[in-house]
C-alpha cells in the first residue's frame, strides 16, 4: 500500500509544470529583481527620483541634487544591474552548456579552462603592473584587469582546445582532463605570482577572486553587449545538440546532430561567455553550478528550457546577490560570491535533499 | 538501401572488418550474428555512418553515406545502441522526444509529443511517459530506446524522409527471456512494416527465430550468409565459434543451436521426462 | 500543508523581503539631509586618519575605512565604508562627504574614478615609506581641512623628531643586524625584505636589515633563517591574542642557534604605530632604536 503510494508521489513528481508558466514565472522574478535592484541602495535615492535623475541626464536640471540622482540611478545603479544580468545569465548559460556537453551534472563553467586563465592573467597584471610589466599595463589604464582577464581566459582556451583536438575532432575526455591539467598549471603559475607579490597586491588579488559588481560603468556595458548578443544568437543553434549528447556522442550523431561543431559553437560560447564575466565581475562561482540545477528540478534537463531558464534564473540570482552585497554591511561593501554562496549554499542543499539530485540512470 | 561494399576498418595494425560486403533492404531483418570481437559492431557502427571505413563505401540509396548530412541521414536511419545512459533525470516522454526534431524552446511541442506518444504506445509504453527512465527496468528502458529511434524516424521532414534502416546492437544483451521475444517481436514488426532492419544479436536461436537472413561474422570477415535453416550449419558454427556445437531439433519442427556440453544433459532430462 | 497555503507562504515570504529591502532602501534619506555648509570628510587610510586626528579635525570626518585602526576610536565612532582596496562608490556618496581625503592606495580604479566624477572634492595623498613624507603629508592635509597652521606646527615638530633620530642614529657604533618578522605560520617566519615598511623603520631606527636579500614580505625556509643570524628580531604584537604566533619566532629551529635566540632579543611592537608612518612614525622609529640599543655607550644621551 505505501508503496503503490510512494511510487504514485514519484509519478506526480515527475509530472513539470508547463513551460509557458515557468518562462513567465521566471521573467517576473528577474523583472522585480532589477526594479528592486534599481530603487535600492545605501544613498537611499529612490526610484521617484528617476524623473528627475532622467531630466539631469538629458541636460534639464541643473540643480545639484538631481545631479546626484542621476549620478546614483543612472551612473551607478544601473550599469550595475544591467552588468549583474550579464553575468548572472552568462555564467548561469555557460554552467548548463558544459554540464550537458560533459554530461556531468557538476561541470563547472570554468571547465575549459577559462577562468583559470582569466585568473592568472588578472594575478600577472595585479602583482606586474606596478613592475615590469607597467609599459604594457599602464597604458590601458583602469581596464587593464578586465582586458587582460579576458584574453587570459581566451588563450587558456584555444590552447586547451588545440591539445584536446584530434584528426579535427574534439575528444570531450581530452578537452576535460587538459582543462583540469592546464587549470593547474595556470593555478601553480598565479600561485608563484602571489608569491612574488606583496601584501597589498595579495589582498586585491582575494578580493578580486571573491567577485565584485562595485566597478560597473557604462564602458563595461557597451564592452560586455557584443558578448551578450553572441550568447543569445548561439543557444538556439545549441539546444538541440546538447540534448543529443545527454545521450552520449554517438547517439547524438545517430539523432542527426553535427556534433563537432555542437561541440566547438559550446566551447567558443562559453569562453566568451565566461571571460565576459569574469573581465567584469572577477570570479563569482556558485551561479554557473545552481542555475541549471534548480532549472532541471522545476522543468527536467531539456536544454531548450534549460538554457533560457537558466540565464534568467542566473541574472536573478546575482541580481539578488548584488542587492545583499551593498546593503548588507553599508556603506561599506560585501564581495558578491560571498553573498552568493552563503545564501545559496544552503537553499541549493534544501533542494537537493528535497527533490534529490539529478545521478544517472 | 543501405550497402556496405568492401568496407574494411584498420584500428593500428588490426583489421576490425575486412573486405565486408553487406546489404540491408526495406522489409527485411538482417540479424548479424559471431563471437565476441568479429566486428559486428563496427560494422553497425560503419553502417551507421558514425565510423569512417578504412577502405569500401556504404551506400545509401547509391549515395556515398559519408556525403549525407547528418541531419538528413538521421530521417533515413536511427539506432538503439548497446546500452545509453542518461547522466540527467529524464522522463520516458522527454526521452523518447530527443528523437524529435523539434525547433524552439519547447512550449508549443505538441506535434512531437503526439509523435513520441505514438512511438511509445508502439512499444507497449503507453502508461509510462511521465515516470522517470531511471526508475524503469532494463528491458523497460531498452523499449524506450527502441520508441526514441521509431519517433526519430516518425518526426522527419517529409522532404527527407523515404524508406528507413534501423540499426540495433544487442537490445537485448541484459533481458530476460519474456522481453528479449517482447522487443524481438517489436523489431521484427518495424521490419514487416517496410523498413530495412539490421540487428547485432548474441543469441543464435533468437537470430534464428526473428531474422529473414542471418549473417555470421567471423575475425572481420563474413563467414556465411543466408536464411536461418541455411545457416544452422553444426560444422560452421562450431568452427566460427570454435566450440562444439550441436543443432537439435524440438518437437514442434523448429531446430535449436545449442553447445554439445548442455545438449547431452539437456536430452537426458527430455529423456526422463 | 496544502499547494495554496504554500503559494501563499512564499508570496508573503517574497513581499517582506521586498519589503524590507526597500525599507533598507528609505531609511537613509533622512539621514542624508546634511547641512550645506557643514564639512563632511572622509578620511580613507590609515596614516590620514591618524593625521587628521592629530590636526583636531575628528569632528569633521564622517566616515573612515578599516585600515584606520588609530586613534582606536576612529573605527568605534565613524562609520566605515570597509576596506580601502574595496570601496563602494554608492557607499562612499551615501555618507554625503563633501571632501574625500584617500591614501592613493584607494580602489578599485573604476570606483574611485566614478567617485572623482560625483563633483566631491577628492583629495589623493601619496604614499611614501620615507621621513620626509610624513610631514609633506601632514602640511598636505592640513591646507586641505584648513588647518594649515596647526598643520605646520605638527609637521616641523615631526621633521624635528626625525632630526633628533637622525643625530642619534650616527652615534650608534655597532649597528645591529635586526630581522623583522611579520608573521609565523606553519614553522614558517614571514619576513620583511627591502621595499618594505618595515625595511624603511629599520633603517630610521638605525639597524641594517638582516633580510636584505628578500624582495618584499616572503616567508623564508629555516636554512634561510640562519643564514639571516640576526642579532635581534621585532615581531608585531596585534593585542592578547598573538594570531600570527610572531611571538614563537625565536623557538623556530632557523633562528635557535642565531644570536637574537642566544641573547634572547625578541622585540614586540605594534603594527600600526611602527610601520603607519604617520606622525607618530619618529616616535616609533626612536622606540625601535632604544630597544635595539638599550646601553647608554651605544646610542648617546639625547641632551
Amino acid at each position: 500500500m505505501t508503496a503503490i503510494d510512494a511510487r504514485f508521489a514519484k509519478v506526480a513528481g515527475a509530472v513539470r509544470p508547463a513551460r509557458a508558466k515557468v518562462f513567465l514565472a521566471l521573467t517576473g522574478l528577474l523583472l522585480l529583481s532589477a526594479i528592486l535592484s534599481l530603487a535600492i541602495g545605501p544613498t537611499g535615492v529612490s526610484l521617484q527620483s528617476l524623473p528627475r535623475a532622467l531630466a539631469a541626464a538629458a541636460g534639464y536640471a541643473a540643480d545639484s541634487s538631481a545631479e546626484r540622482d542621476r549620478l546614483v540611478l543612472i551612473d551607478l545603479r544601473l550599469p550595475r544591474t544591467l552588468l549583474a544580468a550579464f553575468v548572472g545569465a552568462a555564467l548561469a548559460t555557460s554552467g548548463a552548456m558544459m554540464q550537458g556537453l560533459f554530461r556531468n551534472p557538476l561541470a563547472d563553467p570554468g571547465l575549459i579552462g577559462v577562468s583559470s586563465g582569466a585568473a592568472l592573467a588578472a594575478i600577472a597584471t595585479i602583482v606586474l603592473g606596478h613592475g615590469i610589466a607597467a609599459p604594457l599595463i599602464a597604458p590601458l589604464g583602469i581596464y587593464a584587469l578586465p582586458i587582460a582577464a579576458f584574453f587570459g581566459g581566451l588563450i587558456t582556451t584555444i590552447t586547451l582546445v588545440a591539445i584536446a583536438a584530434r584528426r579535427g575532432r574534439l575528444a570531450v575526455g581530452t578537452l576535460l582532463l587538459a582543462g583540469i591539467a592546464l587549470g593547474a598549471l595556470a593555478g601553480s603559475l598565479g600561485g608563484f605570482l602571489a608569491y612574488a607579490s606583496d601584501d597589498r597586491d595579495l589582498r586585491d588579488l582575494t578580493l578580486w577572486s571573491m567577485g565584485s559588481l562595485s566597478g560597473a560603468s557604462w564602458q563595461k556595458v557597451f564592452a560586455v553587449l557584443p558578448f551578450a548578443a553572441a550568447i543569445c544568437l548561439a543557444v538556439p543553434h545549441l539546444v538541440r545538440g546538447l540534448n543529443g549528447f545527454l545521450l552520449g556522442e554517438s547517439e547524438a550523431m545517430h539523432l542527426g546532430i553535427d556534433t563537432e561543431r555542437t561541440k566547438r559553437i559550446t566551447i567558443a560560447t562559453t569562453a566568451a561567455a565566461v571571460g565576459a564575466a569574469v573581465a567584469v565581475a572577477g570570479v563569482i562561482g556558485f551561479v554557473g553550478l545552481v542555475a541549471p540545477h534548480v532549472m532541471r528540478l522545476l522543468s527536467g534537463p531539456d536544454h531548450r528550457v534549460v538554457l533560457p531558464g537558466s540565464a534568467i534564473l542566473g541574472a536573478t540570482l546575482v541580481i539578488v546577490a548584488d542587492i545583499i552585497a551593498r546593503m548588507a554591511i553599508r556603506p561599506a561593501e560585501l564581495p558578491i560570491g560571498i553573498v552568493l554562496a552563503l545564501v545559496g549554499a544552503p537553499v541549493f542543499l534544501h533542494l537537493v535533499l528535497r527533490r534529490g539530485i539529478g545521478g544517472g540512470e | 538501401m543501405l550497402e556496405a561494399r568492401s568496407v574494411s576498418v584498420v584500428a593500428g595494425s588490426k583489421r576490425l572488418i575486412d573486405n565486408v560486403s553487406l546489404t540491408i533492404t526495406p522489409g527485411r531483418l538482417t540479424a548479424v550474428i559471431g563471437p565476441n570481437g568479429a566486428g559486428k559492431s563496427t560494422l553497425l557502427r560503419v553502417m551507421a555512418g558514425e565510423l569512417k571505413p578504412s577502405e569500401g563505401t556504404v551506400f545509401l540509396d547509391d549515395t556515398d553515406l559519408l556525403k549525407v548530412p547528418v541531419a538528413r541521414l538521421a530521417a533515413r536511419r536511427s539506432v538503439v545502441a548497446q546500452s545509453t545512459t542518461l547522466s540527467f533525470p529524464f522522463t520516458v516522454l522527454e526521452v523518447v522526444m530527443l528523437g524529435a526534431t523539434v525547433p524552439g524552446f519547447g512550449i508549443r511541442d505538441s506535434a512531437a509529443a503526439d509523435a513520441a506518444r505514438e512511438a511509445l504506445d508502439a512499444v507497449g509504453l503507453a502508461e509510462f511517459e511521465t515516470r522517470m527512465l531511471n526508475e524503469l527496468s532494463g528491458g523497460e528502458r531498452q523499449r524506450v530506446h527502441i520508441a526514441r529511434a521509431l519517433c526519430q524516424l516518425a518526426t522527419a521532414p517529409p522532404s527527407q524522409a523515404g524508406t528507413a534502416a534501423i540499426l540495433l546492437d544487442e537490445p537485448t544483451a541484459s533481458l530476460d527471456l519474456k522481453h528479449q521475444c517482447d522487443v524481438l517481436a517489436l523489431i521484427k514488426a518495424q521490419a514487416e512494416m517496410g523498413r530495412a532492419v539490421m540487428l547485432v544479436i548474441h543469441d543464435l536461436n533468437l537470430a534464428a527465430a526473428f531474422a529473414d537472413e542471418i549473417v555470421l561474422m567471423a575475425a572481420g570477415r563474413i563467414a556465411g550468409k543466408g536464411k536461418p535453416d541455411d545457416l544452422l550449419n553444426e560444422d560452421l558454427l562450431s568452427h566460427t565459434f570454435g566450440c562444439r556445437l550441436r543443432v537439435v531439433s524440438s518437437e514442434d519442427g523448429g531446430r535449436l543451436v545449442l553447445p554439445s556440453a548442455i545438449t547431452g544433459k539437456a536430452i537426458m532430462g527430455a529423456a526422463a521426462e | 500543508m496544502g499547494v495554496a497555503t504554500r503559494r501563499f507562504a512564499i508570496a508573503g515570504a517574497a513581499l517582506a523581503l521586498a519589503g524590507f529591502l526597500t525599507e533598507l532602501g528609505f531609511d537613509r534619506s533622512r539621514a542624508v539631509a546634511a547641512d550645506a555648509a557643514e564639512v563632511r570628510i572622509l578620511s580613507l587610510g590609515g596614516d590620514v586618519t591618524e593625521i587628521l586626528y592629530a590636526l583636531g579635525q575628528e569632528q569633521k570626518i564622517v566616515a573612515v575605512d578599516t585600515t584606520s585602526q588609530f586613534p582606536a576610536s576612529a573605527l568605534t565612532d565613524k562609520k566605515s565604508v570597509g576596506y580601502l582596496r574595496a570601496l563602494s562608490a554608492e557607499g562612499v556618496l551615501s555618507m554625503n562627504p563633501t571632501l574625500i581625503i584617500a591614501s592613493e592606495q584607494a580602489g578599485p580604479p573604476e570606483v574611485v574614478k566614478a567617485i572623482k566624477g560625483s563633483g566631491v572634492q577628492y583629495i589623493d595623498i601619496a604614499e611614501k615609506q620615507t621621513a620626509e613624507s610624513v610631514p609633506e603629508k601632514v602640511r598636505r592635509i592640513g591646507e586641505v581641512v584648513g588647518a594649515a597652521s596647526e598643520a605646520q606646527t605638527l609637521a616641523s615638530k615631526i621633521e624635528a623628531d626625525f632630526a633628533s633620530l637622525e643625530s642619534d642614529r650616527k652615534q650608534i657604533k655597532d649597528r645591529k643586524k635586526v630581522l623583522f618578522v611579520l608573521a609565523v605560520q606553519n614553522g614558517r617566519a614571514t619576513v620583511g625584505g627591502v621595499g618594505t615598511g618595515a625595511d624603511a623603520v629599520l633603517q630610521l631606527a638605525g639597524a641594517d636589515n638582516a633580510a636584505a636579500g628578500v624582495n618584499g614580505y616572503k616567508p623564508v625556509s629555516d636554512e634561510q633563517l640562519a643564514e639571516f643570524s640576526p642579532d635581534a628580531v621585532v615581531v608585531m604584537s596585534r593585542g592578547t591574542a598573538d594570531r600570527h604566533g610572531a611571538s614563537t619566532a625565536l623557538e623556530l629551529p632557523g633562528l635557535s642557534q642565531t644570536p637574537a635566540a642566544k641573547t634572547k632579543n625578541l622585540i614586540e611592537m605594534d603594527s600600526l604605530y611602527l610601520l603607519g608612518f604617520g606622525p607618530r612614525a619618529p616616535s616609533a622609529a626612536h622606540d625601535l632604536m632604544k630597544a635595539l640599543y638599550p646601553e647608554p655607550g651605544q646610542t648617546a644621551a639625547t641632551p
